[in-house]
């Protein structure tokens, strides 16, 4: 996550709001302090690059940053001579560095050097920096190591300054009126089975109000992603790149790890055989393996040969690395809301920076999903998200120079005078990249029948046919053989 | 207690002579087997859909339930039973050695079990290892899931090598009274045995011995299993330090009930009276009634800190649990096992043999149900609780039921075919009775 975030209420990293900066607290800092003083070295440089080393895990600053900060203190206050240091590692080649731990990497160059062991190395890095290097290792996992396998992905976007993008959505949640044709919008893009509503509204009450509220709910696509941390083979991971969460449907076992780590309720799991064959979903006729050999380009490519073809095909299935993470899982791997990759790498003939949620909203002339890269200050998220501040800015205006005594703010306050901006669950720290407009449900709300009632909005009723259904327990309880009138349900052929 | 000191003759017993009641043991086993095979091979054929499991969140289900819940208690089975074992080495508690062996072989049958339920679990079994291995070194670093298949296969390695070790002893020194047509088994067994390695094959037992205690509670049950669920910030019902120790105790409170019923069987199937004594199950019975008060003890403290102290979200799951008549259950069972055991602490004549095997046939039930709930009904409280279909609903379907039986039956299969090929009991065991009769004879009577 990057501080120079679009948001003013973006999350503050854990490790900058506590008096400690060490995940271990104060009382570790406090020996690690004592334990640089007994060194020889400047305990307050060695504290200061612990502090620092810190922020680079979490991705505050990037590896250059880091580098630049420390390269002449350390080059004194340890008389790097003849030690290949920080010179010795190339920013530009990112790749090189096991999942971007500093420290490792410099102790692995050091070995190569001749007189000096790993264990001097740490020694003059100062003890705090060589116990936190541990924590480096962890964490700091935007992209797989050099020589890892091709399926083994990241967790995490990549620092601002190395992705393209970081997509997300502006969801105004006063202008929802709950007519679900972002649900059915989203079934239809992308063939999900009965029930597996990717994209899910909410209508609720609150306690104390009559009136009816909305959550318009897509996977949050968090930057800092319980499910994909816990995915034991890295088939849920994270495009370094724009900092996606996608499921590689080629590797997934089925555990629902991710499920059951999602704070959400998002992922749908392919319990049975899916409703919508493969070949009835847009793309290119090709085995996953096939599409990977073609020659690939980079992130937004499109020279490249798998890209033309891609492009060709119109395909909704594959990403630009080649990898099958677009539309409904196959049976026994897991789904969610993918933010329409297929579109976001630009080969489907519907434009980059859009998905099929977003526009089926705007069809409806709803325009309350606002995709967009939300580090892109021009994105159509961003805009709108400013616009609508704004607005409110405005409003404020006109009170101002008005005596606070003369008003009541608590009983004149309009709905539209204080917009409120949230993400859900913040706390919980999965850095989630919806920004919600609007109020954020309490702990006493209540989910209720919806206006346009799931079943209602079902087939017929909406205009590309799909099936919208809300509890999606009770179609898989009719076991493998389908609901009985309905033939070809979940499982069903 | 008149006990007859163990032969060797009795321990080969088994693998000599094949009763009436082998045959209809390993034919009822197989036949369960089978039946549960072809079960699972219909999973296979039709996805989970089979099973009661379905999407938390709209979808109304809960994603994981019994396959997981019989997971961690085939997981604490052998957990529990290989501490046994490993005590009784390390601390000399030479009543107990006729059962180390049990406990040991329960820990592998067990843990494969275990290993199988991850399989049964699965959507995808088949990428078991083509996803699992290249990923590794990257996902060991983040996925507790991860952690658990390097533990549980540490846990298999140690735990054979552990029993190879004991087992070469055995069959050098039986290997002359043992049947022929397995020559080259026990040979392989033996290979480049000599005497001089005995002494130190003991300390090498030893220190696996002290290896295991110290791993067991830090690393398996005490550890990575419970991180499973504790680590994740989803569910509020499964926080909490506490599983820790919580998962340990089941642990043992499980695998010395197993003891319990496989020496109980071996000791009638076999007339090991002499062996398996009164004294020695009268020690286990107890035992378990301190493990089995320990887990309630534990249960306690998350109850009293679910429902008092926690968050909404965590109140909330917490009296769900304990309002749920399988969880009543499980803890009512337990307090009644309680019951008995402390009742013939105080006067031994209100024990009986088949009180404790009942006591522990009872104690694996109550075990297993509350691991299920366990799992499920810390799924079913969210934070986000937003959902109305949330809680979901799930009751294992006949599929899922039908894999308890599975299992039980190959473990069975296991034991008996285990029983065909080397001793169950340790020569030790017999041996130290044989050597220094009158103090082992002593021990026993004053207990
Ligand atoms: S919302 Fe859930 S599934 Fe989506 S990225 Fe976050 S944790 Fe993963
Ligand atoms: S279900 Fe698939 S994507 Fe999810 S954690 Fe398991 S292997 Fe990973
Ligand atoms: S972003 Fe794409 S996948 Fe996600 S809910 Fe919208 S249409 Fe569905």
């Amino acid at each position: 996550m990057s501080t120079e975030d679009t948001q003013n209420d973006e999350p503050k990293h854990p490790y900058e709001t506590e008096d400690s900066f060490h995940p271990l607290g104060e009382e570790w800092e406090d020996r690690m302090r004592e334990e640089l003083e007994d060194t020889e070295y400047d305990a307050d440089l060695g504290m200061e690059m612990a502090r620092d080393a810190q922020r680079l895990v979490a991705g505050e600053i990037s590896e250059e940053e880091f580098y630049a900060e420390y390269h002449d203190d350390v080059a004194e206050e340890f008389e790097a001579d003849d030690r290949p240091l920080f010179d010795d590692v190339n920013p530009a080649n990112h790749e090189e560095i096991e999942d971007g731990s500093v420290l490792d990497s410099l102790a692995e160059m050091d070995l190569q050097g001749e007189e000096t062991s790993r264990r001097e190395m740490m020694k003059k890095m100062g003890a705090g920096a060589a116990f936190l290097g541990y924590g480096a290792y962890a964490t700091y996992d935007f992209q797989p190591a050099d020589g890892a396998p091709d399926n083994v992905s990241g967790i995490r976007p990549a620092p601002k300054d190395e992705r393209e993008h970081r997509w997300g959505m502006v969801i105004d949640l006063q202008r929802c009126d709950g007519c679900l044709a972002c649900v059915a919008g989203c079934i239809n893009e992308n063939g999900t089975s009965t029930g597996a509503n990717w994209m899910y509204v909410f209508t609720y009450e609150d306690e104390d109000s009559e009136q009816e509220n909305f959550l318009v709910r897509p996977c949050q696509h968090c930057s800092n992603a319980p499910c994909a941390k816990v995915c034991p083979v890295r088939a849920r991971h994270t495009r370094g790149k724009d900092g996606l969460v996608l499921t590689d449907y080629e590797t997934c076992i089925g555990c629902r790890y991710c499920q059951v780590a999602c704070p959400y309720g998002v992922n749908y799991f392919q319990w049975g055989e899916p409703d919508v064959e493969v070949s009835r979903l847009e793309h290119l006729d090709m085995r996953p393996e096939e599409v990977r050999q073609l020659e690939g380009g980079d992130y937004d490519d499109r020279d490249s040969e798998r890209y033309q073809a891609l492009s060709d095909a119109n395909d909704h299935v594959y990403d630009y690395r080649g990898r099958w993470t677009d539309s409904r899982p196959p049976q026994g791997t897991m789904g969610k809301c993918t933010m329409c990759p297929s579109r976001q790498d630009g080969h489907t003939d519907n434009p980059k920076g859009t998905v099929a949620c977003m526009d089926a909203c705007d069809a409806q002339g709803m325009s309350a999903i606002h995709f967009g890269d939300l580090d892109d200050p021009e994105s159509r998220a961003n805009r709108y998200l400013e616009r609508r501040t704004e607005v409110e800015d405005t409003v404020l205006e006109k009170w101002e120079g008005v005596e606070d005594e003369d008003l009541d703010i608590e009983t004149t306050a309009s709905p539209t005078s204080e917009i409120s901006t949230f993400r859900l669950l913040e706390d919980l720290g999965t850095q989630p990249n919806i920004v919600y407009l609007g109020n954020e449900p309490g702990p006493e709300t209540e989910q209720t029948e919806p206006p346009t009632p799931y079943e209602v909005y079902s087939g017929s009723g909406n205009k590309w046919g799909v099936e919208v259904v809300d509890e999606r327990k009770e179609h898989l309880d009719y076991g493998p053989s389908g609901p009985p009138e309905q033939e070809g349900e979940e499982g069903g052929e | 207690m008149a006990t007859s000191p163990g032969e060797p003759e009795d321990i080969i017993r088994p693998i000599l002579n094949t009763s009436k009641k082998y045959y209809i043991a390993f034919g009822v086993a197989a036949a369960i087997a089978l039946l549960w095979s072809a079960v699972y091979g219909w999973q296979l054929e039709e996805g989970l859909i089979v099973t009661n499991l379905a999407d938390w969140g709209s979808g109304g289900g809960s994603p994981w339930g019994l396959y997981i819940g019989a997971f961690i208690w085939w997981v604490g089975i052998a957990h529990g039973g290989i501490i046994l074992s490993a005590a009784v080495r390390l601390f000399g508690m030479e009543r107990y050695q006729p059962v180390a062996r049990m406990a040991e072989l329960l820990t592998l049958g067990a843990l494969s079990m275990a290993g199988l339920y991850i399989l049964v679990h699965m959507g995808r079994p088949d990428r078991l290892v083509l996803s699992v291995v290249p990923a590794y070194p990257w996902t060991v670093r983040t996925s507790p899931l991860a952690w658990d298949v390097t533990v549980i296969t540490l846990y298999f390695v140690m735990t054979a090598t552990y029993l190879g070790l004991t087992i070469r002893y055995d069959v050098y020194h039986l290997r002359d009274r043992l049947p022929n047509y397995l020559g080259p088994f026990y040979s392989l067994v033996t290979l480049g045995y000599s005497e001089i390695e005995e002494e130190v094959i003991e300390r090498m037992v030893w220190w696996l011995a002290l290896g295991i205690i110290v791993l067991a509670p830090l690393l398996l049950h005490g550890g990575v299993i419970p991180w499973l669920f504790s680590l994740v910030p989803s569910m509020p019902g499964w926080d909490g330090a506490v599983q820790g120790p919580q998962f340990l105790t089941i642990a043992l409170t499980s695998a010395i009930a197993g003891v319990i019923i496989l020496s109980y069987i071996c000791r009638w199937a076999y007339d090991w009276e002499h062996i398996f004594s009164d004294a020695m199950f009268r020690g286990l019975t107890n035992w378990l009634g301190l493990f089995g008060l320990l887990f309630l003890w534990l249960q306690l403290q998350q109850v009293i800190n679910g429902v008092y102290a926690e968050p909404i979200a965590g109140e909330t799951a917490m009296v769900a649990r304990i309002t749920q008549p399988y969880y009543i259950f499980a803890i009512g069972t337990v307090i009644v096992i309680l019951a008995y055991i402390f009742a013939q602490a105080v006067d031994q004549r209100q024990f009986s043999l088949a009180r404790s095997v009942v006591a522990s046939v009872l104690m694996l039930v109550a075990t297993l149900t509350e691991k299920v709930l366990f799992v499920f009904e810390g799924l079913l409280y969210p934070h986000f609780s937003l959902y109305e279909a949330v809680p979901g609903h799930y009751f294992p379907s006949l599929v899922e039921f039908s894999s308890l039986a599975g299992t039980v039956a190959l473990c069975t299969i296991f034991f008996l075919v285990i029983l065909k090929l080397f001793p169950v009991v340790e020569l030790h065991a017999v041996e130290d009775h044989h050597d220094d009769h009158e103090p082992a004879h002593d021990e026993e009577v004053s207990s």
